[in-house]
């Protein structure tokens, strides 16, 4: 029973996403695949881990992989503040943190109001991107997560 | 769409009606012609129900594939059809098809059945045709590769028919033209060989299909009852918790958490039993590989499979069948000659394979057995040396054991050719790194001329371990207790005597031995604890099944049994890592992977050795040792207890050591331990007042009792050279000088009996019936401390000994027939004649193998155990422990009576023994 990260492309539907930041630049996943949003950053390192993997949590008697978005989307690492949260998510039949800086909005999108993802968004590789939404002030880069969790370095 | 439960449901019983099919195909082909109805009648009622099902649901090619089978069934179940190889190869595709198209129901009716349908119906329709088109085959055989045709063109029926008959030729035809078929087997799509060798054997097509699909199992109601009646307990004592601590009572509540402790460790123990399978599954598959390769390679193989109904767990079962089953071919490829050449030798034509599982000292070990041509050492030393895996001085000075050990050395290929089955280079150093990370070892004994066995040792669960939790810097690891071979603690005084530097590798120095040393922290990268605390130095010395070394760690916490849980995709490439377990806090520690460190960190086996050969020439005599755990009872009063009788050391504060009617004993693990202070019945010194003793830990009687060492001070191996006069008194063996001071060795068990007859009022010499002489004893051994320790320990329960300083003493008394002999009690190490060489001549005569054997050893000399049981030795018991020597002797000489009434003309045998 895994979650499909891809959309589906009808030209009416909608889907909502959940929003949040990593540095000045914000970034949404399908909420269909986010399990929940927790504090639980307590994370311990695991040696010989890919460096964008932060290591692992006990999310309530499982062990989950929790990933560093900075250092993925090629971002300086940055001090854990009060806003600091992860983001849990479904891929593969795996329960994985994504460690975000803060937590926005969940937003409505309606699949007209997606525009293909340039080669560059504000220094994310276009890899990661699945599409992007603009909105009155802001622009929401919307995650491939697959892609994401897929990044070898 | 079919709905996906019912689909799950018809793969699970799909998978169980073909689960055993393949095996019985075989022994349908085996007793043919004859037809065994009620056998054929089962596989009907299988492919019958399956066909059925999948009818109902859709499935039309599984529909169509299946009615075909039947239908080849039925003709056999009304004997209207004799079965043969041909018919049975070609039934066992089908169902190899079968069992891929259940695998991956989904795409079932993408499938393209044609050709089996096709190979079917000729049998069905044709089978008078079939004999008559595959009669003249053999003749024609360099024109097998036209075979390749008929995979291309399944439809057409007759090129088919040859196309099964080809199998039988392949049996039939003589050694010598067998490598001309290889171009046959090739050409069939589905049946084993292809260019990429050994990745589409048989066995792993339908493995997907088993992995894809197991996710239920089946547990018998029995286990599923006290499962119910624990959790029923588990809600009792919870509730009981409950109360207790709403009322704020501490009185009950040790008895609530003692009762909390049992029924959780009852619920594993019960949980566990679900998970446990019939290694006899994996087993299944072998038949079936030994069938084709054999048939393939033009050999007889015979496979014997014993100790199906073992059980391990699940995860086990599923991840050792590919270790397996490269180690079954290897002996099909590799160990069983050719007929011809087998014959030439002496040999049957027909070759043995023999497959064993039994549970062995709480692990499950599996045996590959052949009776082939043995493996060379000398080659494999001649061909390591030519590849630089081994240097010429290495070589000429390593044991044929060791040589033939090389097997598993990377990158060494035993095979004189590459051929398609295994020999690629890559093979046995796979198994044994695939074996090792399941927490088990591999290891080769093979003797030229005579045969090779495998032998895998496997632990029988992996979802919880007994694990030692240890500190590196401000993180916390888990290393399996199975790979910890000792802890050793260095005071930071000792420190530059026991650490030193071989070249750039920091090395512990260890009873004479030099250690590679792990410096976790450094190794791992871990971040460094706030405040390190300068002292001792903590190392754990863990056995990766190919080397050994210490991990250097900064603190040892609890002994835990953890439960595994599966890291993500993200750590694949971390090798040094096992998994993660969840602690008592609720932190994370991760689990070690030993034999990954030590991949990492290039620790090679040989490394030891080279040591250890260093340490040899520096002086050590070759002397019988013993190893002896040495401490002082008062300071300056010096004692040595072998170490083989010790159970273990325990650390205990004084003050939880209670006096009871006069009796010392420690409250421990729910029980009542007896302890044993030496200066109260031997002439010794009076302990000082400590906050910590040492108790040391053994069995006596059945029973456990400890033994107060106030300070230990070292464990060592030292030469028997015991002076048994000076201080001989009930409770020491003698004494020994060991660094300048007289040290007493400490005899347990007449300690035990000097401190409480009451244990050994019941026993009595063995009563021997009027007018027969008690048993008497063969017993060989080199070292005269030993020998007379033996004679005397034998000689006081009744038995008559024949003592001999060599084996081949032994055997020339045995030759001499001026004895009847009813047991031999042998050591191993002995000059002229040892052990195994005593114990294989007698076993060989039919004079004297039924004679027992029983072989002295220390545990130093565990390892050789399993050459012992090849030898014939009948039980092996530890020198020094009494207690279980003279049970074992009774057993044999008791078994005896029972073989061989004394009633008969031998006068020696032993009476009745209680």
């Amino acid at each position: 029973m895994t979650m499909v990260a891809e959309p589906k492309r009808t030209s009416t539907e909608v889907q909502q996403f959940a929003t949040f930041y990593v540095g000045q630049l914000l970034l949404g996943v399908d909420i269909n695949i986010v399990q929940e949003i927790n504090r639980q950053l307590q994370v311990t390192p695991v040696p010989g881990a890919p460096a964008h993997v932060r290591g692992v949590i006990n999310l309530r008697g499982e062990v989950a992989t929790v990933i560093d978005l900075r250092t993925v989307l090629g971002m300086a690492p940055a001090e854990e503040t009060r806003d600091t949260r992860n983001l849990i998510i479904h891929s593969q039949a795996e329960t994985i943190g994504l460690y975000v800086d803060r937590i926005s909005d969940i937003l409505t999108i309606s699949d007209d109001d997606i525009s293909p993802a340039p080669s560059n968004v504000n220094g994310v590789d276009g890899r990661f991107i699945l599409g992007v939404h603009t909105m009155d002030s802001d622009i929401v880069v919307l995650l491939d997560v697959e892609k994401v969790l897929a990044q070898q370095n | 769409m079919i709905d996906q439960e019912l689909l799950g449901d018809f793969v699970v019983e799909a998978n169980e009606h073909l689960a055993n099919i393949e095996n019985q195909f075989l022994a349908i082909e085996e007793m043919a012609p004859e037809v065994d109805v009620d056998l054929v009648n089962q596989v009907f009622r299988a492919i019958h129900s399956i066909k059925g099902a999948a009818g109902f649901m859709g499935l039309v090619k599984v529909n169509e594939l299946g009615h075909n089978l039947e239908n080849v069934l039925n003709m056999l179940r009304n004997r209207e059809l004799t079965p043969d190889s041909a018919i049975v190869d070609v039934m066992l595709r089908a169902a190899d098809r079968l069992k891929s198209m259940i695998g991956e129901i989904e795409s079932s009716n993408d499938v393209d059945v044609s050709s089996h349908v096709a190979e079917l119906t000729a049998i069905a329709e044709g089978h008078a045709g079939d004999a008559t088109e595959g009669a003249p085959a053999p003749i024609e055989l360099p024109e097998m590769p036209a075979t390749a045709k008929a995979a291309l063109a399944p439809a057409a029926e007759l090129d088919d028919a040859a196309f099964c008959a080809a199998p039988v030729i392949e049996e039939a035809t003589s050694v010598a033209t067998a490598p001309s078929l290889t171009p046959a087997p090739v050409a069939k799509p589905e049946v084993p060989i292809t260019s990429t060798a050994a990745k589409t054997s048989p066995a792993e097509v339908a493995a997907p299909a088993a992995a894809n699909t197991d996710q239920s199992i089946r547990v018998s109601v029995g286990v599923l009852d006290s499962l119910m009646n624990l959790a029923g307990e588990l809600v009792l004592s919870r509730n009981q918790l409950l109360q207790a601590i709403s009322r704020d009572e501490r009185s009950g509540l040790e008895a609530i958490s003692a009762r909390v402790d049992q029924v959780t460790s009852e619920l594993q123990e019960a949980i566990m039993q679900t998970r446990m399978q019939q290694i006899g599954s994996v087993f299944g598959r072998f038949p079936r590989v030994v069938r084709d390769l054999s048939t393939k390679l033009a050999k007889n193989i015979d496979l014997v499979i014993e100790g199906k109904e073992v059980e391990v767990d699940k995860t086990i079962v599923e991840a050792i069948g590919d270790p397996l089953t490269h180690l079954v071919r290897n002996s099909v490829d590799h160990g069983v000659e050719l007929p011809a050449e087998r014959v030439a030798k002496g040999k049957p034509a027909k070759g043995t394979i023999t497959l064993r599982a039994f549970y062995q000292a709480g692990k499950v070990r599996i045996d590959i057995t052949d009776d082939g041509g043995g493996i060379d050492p000398q080659r494999l030393k001649d061909k390591a040396v030519s590849q630089g895996i081994l240097s010429p001085e290495r070589a000429a000075q390593m044991s044929d054991r060791d040589a033939v050990r090389l097997i598993f050395a990377p990158g060494l290929s035993t095979a004189k050719e590459v051929t398609d089955i295994s020999g690629r280079g890559v093979g046995m150093d796979v198994v044994r790194t695939n074996i090792t990370k399941l927490g088990g070892t591999v290891d080769v004994d093979s003797t030229i001329g005579v045969g090779t066995s495998i032998i895998v040792t496997l632990p029988l669960t992996l979802a919880i371990i007994p694990s030692l939790i240890v500190q590196v810097g401000v993180e916390r690891f888990a290393i399996p207790q199975v790979s910890i071979v000792e802890l050793v603690r260095i005071r930071e005084g000792e420190r530059t005597s026991r650490l030193g530097r071989v070249k750039d590798a920091e090395v512990l120095r260890l009873r004479g031995q030099l250690l590679p040393l792990i410096r976790l922290q450094e190794s791992l990268r871990c971040q460094a604890a706030d405040k390190v605390e300068p002292g001792a130095t903590n190392i754990i010395v863990v056995d990766s099944g190919q080397t050994r070394f210490g991990i250097v760690v900064d603190a040892l916490h609890d002994s835990e049994e953890i439960v595994v849980k599966p890291l993500g995709r993200h750590f694949k490439d971390c090798s040094c890592l096992a998994g993660a377990t969840i602690l008592g806090d609720g932190h994370i520690a991760l689990i070690l992977d030993i034999a990954g460190i030590a991949v990492k960190q290039e620790l090679r086996g040989d490394h030891k050795e080279e040591e250890n050969e260093d340490v040899n020439t520096g002086g050590v005599a070759e002397e019988e040792l013993q190893t002896v755990l040495l401490f002082e009872n008062a300071p300056h009063d010096h004692f040595a207890l072998p170490m083989d009788v010790i159970a273990r050391i325990e650390r205990v504060r004084t003050d939880q050591l209670d006096s009871v009617g006069g009796r010392e004993v420690l409250q421990y693990r729910n029980s009542t331990l007896t302890l044993l202070r030496l200066n109260n019945f031997i002439t010794a010194k009076p302990t000082l007042e400590l906050d910590w003793v040492y108790v040391v830990v053994f069995n006596v009687r059945g029973r456990e009792v400890g033994l107060i060492a106030p300070t230990l001070q070292d464990i060592r191996e030292v030469a028997m050279e015991v002076d048994t006069a000076t201080f001989k008194q009930p409770g020491v063996i003698g004494s020994l000088v060991i660094d300048e001071h007289t040290t007493r060795l400490i005899d347990l068990f007449e300690l035990a009996e000097v401190a409480h007859p009451e244990w050994y009022a019941d026993d009595q010499p063995i009563a021997v019936e009027e007018d027969y002489l008690p048993p008497l004893i063969l017993l060989a051994e080199d070292s005269g401390f030993f020998r007379n320790q033996v004679q005397k320990l034998f000689e006081m329960q009744g038995y008559r000994v024949e003592p001999c300083e060599d084996g081949l003493i032994a055997w020339e008394k045995l030759v001499s027939g001026e004895y009847d002999f009813d047991v031999l009690v042998t050591d191993i190490e002995m000059p002229n004649m040892n052990g195994f060489e005593l114990c294989t001549r007698l076993k060989a005569n039919t004079r004297w193998k039924d004679l027992p054997v029983i072989a002295l050893t220390s545990l130093a000399a565990a390892a050789d155990m399993q050459r012992g049981i090849d030898a014939g030795i009948d039980d092996y018991q530890i020198k020094m422990d009494k207690d279980k020597l003279l049970n074992s002797l009774r057993n044999f000489v008791d078994h005896k009576k029972k073989k061989a009434p004394p009633k008969r003309s031998r006068a020696l045998t032993s009476g009745g023994v209680q």
